[in-house]
């Protein structure tokens, strides 16, 4: 994997000179009123050789507040969107569009017919496996983008969930929280913010792994979500071992009857 | 113009109640392709016998086709459309681009609904689903009056919106809770209802109470918004539940049907209204509320105390024959003489009647009706028809 080839998300505007010491040079921030569960930058605090995160479901009043900042937006190098109202404002703007509906992108048909509609990449999902990652590479009609670290999210409400529970029961304005489910002991990280409520998968995955199998001119971005750590330590913890690689080794499965049989793929 | 009335049908006996109480439309799944992959769902020889069913009775029938696809499910969906459209089903619905664009590209002749799952709470993501062919637009249910108004009068799409039902927490098919904690593909049909489930609320790694947390919402129900959607030109008001009994998808179509037709004939009272309120929050076990049309949820439409949904008894009796003031009921919940209970259907005011009598399928007298689908007969002065229902008496109307 080149380093130069790695898209990080920012969380403060320092961290930008600290990448480009270690080689890395693509630079994600989400846009204040647009973007849902990651630190948020005003406009005017982004440079405009950075791509823009849009990552909320837009309602009326968002989407008459994006159109009316489009063309400041425009000159920017690109955005990545959750939003398809997001494209149809922007295709005919000279900038790249990069198709990012959590969760959707998971096989290789839909993705190549984004594409073939103008979008300039997309990003895979990460509740696949590696054999099927590697099948939607093999046959994209452009290159991917691979979400390679992070804390996946896994769950976006339009409900201001802390919100309603704090008030519930009588507890401070919490909008970080950890949520343990009782049965698993799963931990997920719950960020709320004026536009809807976030869970992440709070243990970070790594696709290190995976890296050698994949041929790097079908990859556009090896893509990093940040949530805590310094910009120093970040090509390090690529490198960690670690026992999270998601869904890259097992196969979902939806009928209670093939619950028993669970795959490894 | 009257919306559509669009109901839920798991099975072929679901969908003949469904159309008897009064949808206009119904939506089913196939045995693949379609989110509730442990419904009882239909096979092909099935879905051709349900839409011969739908249109020798002047309805509609819409196709789910609605999982997000892997890889290794593209496998069979071109037979499949190529199937649906055979057998001329009205539409199919779905939500990922692959299904839409197959139907486009190699023009297959099948309407396609967007599915809800796709999430659409503006208008310019209306306008790019026009531009790839669809025929109506399934909204989000977080869309509000306002974004509803809005994507009609931008796109003139068919609208379809969620009147009744249970609730996602998260916008729909952004949630893999279920991936998470069961590896059960929430976006494949096997959704966990992990959102159901109850959590520790932390902070630094110490709790910060003692009360669990929930993000459980209350159902949805439009009743008090009835009207106002119908004057926004909505045009197909869709229930919820797909494995929900014959007697709950009966009970809510009738009270919605009824509704309806009140708004349109100009006969809607606030008593009824009431009672349509009551009715529905008791069928369901659940309390429901209006949700994201006028305002953002708050704590009052969620649950927060552990609850258990035990299942409902209310159902006593389906109606199998009537001839000489005598009703034919096939029981489904205990019932005894002295008790009074209701009878409601779709050709029928709903009335009250006291059990005087019971007598077995032999004509032998008896006290009361115990056993699951025993065949008794009682006196009911009152005409009934086969397939009313007999229930017990919850509200005066």
């Amino acid at each position: 994997m080149k380093t130069s080839k790695i898209l990080i998300n920012i969380k403060k505007l320092d961290e930008m000179e600290k990448y480009e010491k270690i080689g890395i040079h693509n630079f994600l921030f989400a846009l204040e009123d647009f973007s849902i569960g990651y630190p948020t930058f005003a406009l005017e605090d982004i440079p405009e050789e950075a791509y823009i995160l849009i990552n909320r479901l837009l309602d009326t009043e968002a989407i008459e507040k994006l159109k009316s900042q489009a063309k400041r937006i425009g000159k920017y190098r690109g955005i990545i969107f959750e939003d398809l109202g997001v494209f149809q404002i922007f295709k005919n703007y000279d900038m790249e569009l990069i198709w990012f509906q959590n969760h959707f992108a998971t096989n290789y048909q839909s993705i190549n017919d984004f594409l073939a509609l103008g979008m300039t990449s997309a990003i895979i999902s990460n509740e696949i496996t590696e054999e099927e990652i590697l099948a939607i590479l093999d046959v994209a009609s452009k290159p991917l983008i691979l979400n390679i670290y992070g804390k996946n999210q896994v769950m976006y409400s339009r409900r201001t969930l802390l919100t309603n529970f704090n008030k519930y029961a009588h507890l401070d304005d919490n909008k970080r929280v950890i949520l343990q489910e009782k049965v698993t002991n799963k931990e997920f990280l719950a960020y709320e913010s004026p536009y809807g409520t976030v869970l992440f998968n709070n243990a970070y995955f790594n696709y290190g792994m995976i890296l050698d199998h994949i041929d790097d001119a079908k990859i556009k971005y090896y893509l990093i979500f940040n949530l805590d750590y310094e910009p120093e330590c970040i090509l390090n913890k690529l490198k960690e071992d670690t026992d999270n690689v998601g869904f890259l080794h097992t196969k979902t499965v939806y009928r209670l009857k093939d619950y028993g049989s669970k795959v490894k793929a | 113009m009257k919306p559509e009335l669009l109901a839920p049908a798991g099975s072929l006996e679901k969908l003949k109640f469904a159309y008897l109480y009064g949808a206009d439309a119904c939506y089913v799944g196939g045995t693949n392709f379609s989110l509730r992959a442990n419904a009882q769902n239909f096979s092909n020889e099935e879905l051709l016998e349900a839409t011969t069913l739908a249109h020798s009775m002047g309805k509609k029938i819409y196709v789910t086709v609605n999982i997000v696809f892997h890889n290794d499910d593209l496998e069979g969906l071109r037979e499949y459309l190529q199937y649906l459209a055979q057998i001329k089903v009205d539409g199919i619905i779905a939500s990922d681009i692959a299904v839409m664009k197959m139907i486009r590209d190699e023009k297959i002749d099948l309407d396609v609904h967007v599915s809800t799952q796709a999430s659409i709470t503006n208008y310019e993501a209306a306008l790019f689903y026009k531009e790839l062919g669809a025929h109506r637009l399934v909204l989000a249910r977080e869309a509000s009056r306002e974004d509803i108004k809005r994507i009609k009068a931008e796109t003139g799409l068919e609208l379809e919106t969620f009147i009744h039902g249970a609730m996602c927490t998260s916008f729909s098919g952004r949630c893999v809770l279920s991936n998470y904690c069961t590896n059960r593909d929430s976006n494949r049909g096997g959704c966990a209802q992990i959102c159901r489930f109850e959590f520790a609320y932390l902070k630094d790694g110490k709790p910060l109470t003692a009360t669990p947390f929930s993000m459980t919402p209350k159902d949805l129900n439009m009743v008090p918004f009835i009207a106002e959607m119908m004057a926004i030109g909505i045009d197909s008001f869709k229930i919820e539940g797909r494995m929900r009994s014959i007697y709950y998808v009966s009970t809510v179509i009738l009270i919605y049907r009824r509704l309806i037709d009140k708004i349109c004939n100009k006969t809607l009272t606030s008593e009824y209204t009431s009672y349509c309120l009551n009715v529905l929050n008791r069928v369901a076990n659940r309390e429901s509320t209006p949700q994201f049309f006028d305002h953002l949820p708050g704590t009052n439409e969620q649950y927060y105390l552990g609850r258990q949904e035990l299942s409902n008894q209310d159902f006593l009796g389906l109606v199998i024959d009537y001839q000489d003031g005598v009703a034919t009921i096939e029981e489904r919940n205990y019932f005894e003489v002295g008790q009074t209970v209701q009878f409601f259907g779709p050709d029928i005011e709903t009335f009250n009647y006291t059990i005087t009598e019971i007598f077995d399928a032999d004509g032998n007298a008896i006290t009361k009706a115990q056993h699951a689908q025993m065949i008794v007969k009682l006196k009911v002065p009152r005409p009934l028809k086969q397939f009313d229902m007999m229930r017990v008496k919850m509200f005066d109307f």
